[in-house]
């Protein structure tokens, strides 16, 4: 079995299941941007939208995993004080990857990219039935040590335009689609 | 003791309770689904052995599950008494490989009395592997009532 197949099973949500997880699929690839195509100070606002779901929630804190009952048991979550579960605030990865699929912003699908560091700002806190939308900002490149260098902002808001989350994501990434594509044939490219 | 968590009750030097976590792949691909990273350097072992991101043959556990441990440390300290995580800053020193057992803490490293509602503690956070190496270190804001 492959592990595809392997993680397949471990699928309980509906995002989950229409999630197109083959991140070494040549035409997913084809879609994204690359470290010298990136144009910073282009902001661009996703035209998909993720609607929250219980499911969604219960699902991300158990991959952590976090069994805080405040983020599944809304009688839980209503002794402490809360008006409903909510989220863990980690939570907002699966939100960036479900919806960064393609162009600006789909540099944290790269194969072959590093994650060395993060500053995540939490302004409210995500709950069930948020729709959330999310802005994307090129920020700054740079070459370090022979090696690509990103740091992007990214903003989640909800359906009535209050912030969420506010993101200062940092990622090393192959140079070039070149590279990439080298990566997805299992072979050296970062340093190449 | 939870229960009696307030911005009041707590000291700057309190060291909050500590999170361990064997990694498997396993866990690494139930973290892939939940989180819909599905980066091959997590969840593809045959492809780690040549790609090597990380000058390393194995899979390496998502930066994001360290990211998300060190939050668990505050989220099971603060969260039931209402307290809210504000801002996470972290750096991801080193890679993770399957089967290594971290173990995740906090130390409250000061106090700031802003007013009702918005009063929080600063934090220093950490993940150390089972060699005693920091793979994560980073800080925190956490609101308290």
């Amino acid at each position: 079995m492959g592990y595809l197949e392997e993680m397949a099973k471990y699928q309980k949500t509906e995002k989950q299941e229409i999630f197109s997880a083959d991140f070494l699929e040549r035409q997913q690839i084809d879609d994204y941007e690359f470290w010298d195509e990136i144009e910073i100070g282009k902001e661009s606002a996703v035209p998909i939208k993720f609607e929250v779901k219980a499911e969604d929630m219960k699902a991300y804190a158990e991959g952590v995993p976090d069994a805080n009952p405040l983020f599944y048991d809304e009688e839980y979550a209503k002794k402490c004080g809360y008006d409903g579960i909510v989220a863990h605030p980690m939570f907002t990865t699966q939100v960036l990857f479900f919806l960064l699929s393609k162009g600006h912003g789909s540099w944290i699908r790269t194969p072959g990219s590093r994650n060395p560091g993060q500053i995540i700002e939490w302004h409210d806190p995500i709950r069930v039935g948020d729709v959330l939308t999310l802005k994307t900002k090129g920020y700054d490149k740079w070459v370090k040590r022979g090696k690509y260098y990103m740091r992007y902002q990214s903003e989640l808001y909800d359906q009535d335009g209050k912030l969420k989350m506010r993101g200062f994501i940092t990622l090393i990434l192959p140079k070039s689609r070149a590279d990439v594509l080298r990566f997805v044939k299992g072979e050296h490219a970062l340093e190449a | 003791m939870a229960n009696k968590l307030t911005f009041e009750s707590v000291n700057c030097g309190d060291m909050l309770p500590e999170v361990k976590q064997h990694i498997t792949q396993e866990d690494m691909w139930r973290h892939a689904v939940t989180s819909l990273d599905y980066n091959p350097v997590h969840t593809s072992p045959e492809w780690c052995k040549t790609a090597q991101v990380f000058g390393l043959p194995v899979t390496v556990m998502h930066g994001n599950q360290t990211m998300s441990l060190m939050a668990t440390v505050i989220t099971s300290w603060a969260f039931p008494v209402g307290g809210r995580l504000k801002k996470i800053e972290v750096k991801l020193i080193k890679p993770v490989p399957e089967g290594s057992t971290c173990t995740y803490g906090a130390t409250v490293t000061e106090k700031h009395p802003i007013g009702k509602g918005q009063d929080f503690v600063a934090l220093d956070l950490w993940a150390m592997n089972q060699d005693g190496e920091n793979v994560a270190v980073g800080t925190a804001q956490v609101t308290l009532p």
